[in-house]
């Protein structure tokens, strides 16, 4: 782990920094080789059988690789950036997406969906209430009957609880595939225990390849964690029929989660 | 579940022994009753530790308690003073009574007794509709501690040392945590050991039972599922903000 002395003072008293997703190009360059969730969510999309829904595509991280095995996947985004940063990465393989720009709490496609997911942790940015339901009340009405909705979402474990500041740590470290500066992203967090949000200052680094001053970008962005009980109570108020959660990706007992919870809800019929 | 599901609970004999340093309630729910512009009911009235001295203050109040025991032991009490309140053994999920009130109380915890989604819902729908309409619920449940949810379970702890309320001699109650995280239930049991003048350990009392812990925005969904409009809570008894190091939640929420 490299020394992060002075990163301490990350958090600026002054404007807030921007949300990550403005600068596509870096959160494409830092996430795009992440895969974890990838099978998962891959056959996930091919059980259904069926059109899906990719809410929160981002760059394209799963959409892309998706439609490249043959999937009929859409896509939805709240960022302009990310998306353009899709379209120019789906060009570049020959791909031809479908996605569109628009708000998870309240979107209005024409097609109905065998499956709708939401990956890596995209729920965790409705922060109220009303935007969790209002989220899943949007899905609800977009899946056909017997349909499925499955996301991962930021469940805090009793030990983040229990230590709510947590100091910036280095988190990823990549090259950048075009200039070759290493890339290296810290990562600090605020837990607001009460109001279950997560506030996160991220900085990326950029370390030229050849040498020269460091060129830092600063960003911050806001999440809610849901309990499980909670996450219950949302799927039935939100007109959900039947649900299993689980503690990941790999099926674990929800009791075993480390720090995200797995949810894969199901509408009426089918 | 039924109501042959609810526990034992605590002794109704010791009952008063073990919550008799717990007072910094009663003067906050003596003064909401005060407030009300009508009857007033207490649900989980227990052995009267609030309704007695809510009765004292002159204000019409009733009560509701699960267990006979505790409702005996209240009337007992009441009578050794000349009070006769309306007390019923009833369950918090589904009770009937004659009145509809201004305000209802659920105080020290009582709602945790609840342990699932559908005990919670039940309980807060069955309250609503006793309540007048601009009627209110009020209650209190306590924040998860932090440090105790990341305890490791089953380490006997002392939770605290008292003097006995008659004698003066040292009370001390200690716990054994279980937590089940995913329902958010934390089995207690617990032994309060009464110390003779020598100090030493004279008489131990044992029981346990189960209680659920409620996160904040849960709570909020609990209320608007149960058909409540508008909510507030504080963070303890003082009307302080419910922030991370908050002891209590106390909550407010009222039928439009």
């Amino acid at each position: 782990m490299d020394s992060v002395e002075g990163l301490t003072a990350v958090a600026p008293t002054g404007a807030p920094a921007p949300s990550p997703y403005v600068r596509a190009d870096l959160y494409d360059f830092l996430f795009r080789d992440y895969t974890a969730d990838l099978d998962f969510y891959l056959a996930a999309a091919r059980a259904a059988r069926g059109p899906v829904l990719d809410l929160g595509c981002g760059t394209g991280r799963v959409l892309l690789r998706a439609l490249a095995a043959g999937i009929d996947m859409d896509g939805l985004d709240a960022s302009a950036e990310m998306l353009d940063r899709l379209r120019a990465n789906a060009r570049a393989r020959g791909l031809d997406p479908r996605v569109t720009l628009g708000d998870m709490r309240a979107f209005r496609l024409e097609r109905r969906y065998a499956c709708v997911m939401i990956p890596f942790n995209a729920w965790a940015h409705n922060l109220t209430t009303d935007d969790q339901l209002g989220t899943l009340r949007s899905c609800r009405e977009h899946l056909e009957p017997g349909g499925r909705l499955v996301f991962d979402a930021f469940s805090a474990t009793p030990a983040m609880i229990a230590t709510p500041v947590a100091e910036p740590v280095l988190e990823l470290e990549a090259a950048h595939p075009e200039t070759g500066s290493l890339m290296r992203l810290y990562d600090g967090r605020r837990l607001d225990v009460a109001a279950q949000t997560q506030h996160s200052m991220i900085e990326i680094h950029e370390v030229p390849a050849g040498g020269g001053e460091t060129r830092v970008h600063r960003f911050e962005t806001l999440v809610r964690w849901v309990y499980p009980s909670e996450m219950e109570l949302l799927l039935r108020l939100a007109g959900f029929a039947r649900w299993t959660i689980t503690g990941g990706f790999d099926d674990r007992p929800v009791a075993e989660h480390q720090g995200s919870i797995v949810v894969s809800a199901f509408t009426e019929g089918g | 579940m039924e109501t042959k599901d609810i526990e034992a609970y605590v002794d109704p004999e010791v009952y008063d022994l073990y919550y008799s340093w717990l007072t910094d309630d009663i003067a906050f729910y003596v003064a909401r009753a005060k407030e009300a512009r009508g009857p007033v009911l207490e649900a989980g009235c227990g052995t009267g530790r609030v309704l007695i001295p809510t009765l004292q203050a002159g204000v019409d109040i009733d009560g509701l308690d699960i267990h006979p025991g505790m409702v005996d032991k209240l009337k007992r009490k009441a009578a050794a003073i000349g009070l006769s309140p309306a007390v019923t053994v009833g369950d918090m999920r589904d009770f009937t009574m004659p009145r509809r009130y201004a305000l209802i109380t659920i105080p020290f915890r009582a709602f945790q007794h609840l342990l699932t989604t559908a005990d919670q819902v039940a309980a807060l729908r069955c309250i609503r509709e006793h309540l007048e309409e601009g009627g209110a619920l009020v209650f209190n449940v306590f924040f998860p501690s932090l440090e105790k949810l990341a305890q490791p379970d089953g380490e006997q702890a002392l939770d605290m040392e008292f003097p006995h309320p008659e004698s003066g001699l040292p009370v001390a109650m200690y716990s054994t945590r279980t937590t089940d995280r995913p329902n958010q239930v934390v089995a207690i049991e617990r032994e309060v050991v009464e110390s003779d003048a020598r100090g030493y350990a004279a008489k131990t009392h044992r029981d346990r039972f189960r209680m659920r812990w409620i996160w904040k925005p849960e709570m909020e969904l609990l209320l608007g599922a149960a058909g409540f409009a508008r909510w507030s809570v504080q963070g303890g008894f003082d009307g302080r903000p419910l922030d991370n190091d908050a002891p209590e939640m106390v909550w407010t929420a009222w039928k439009d």
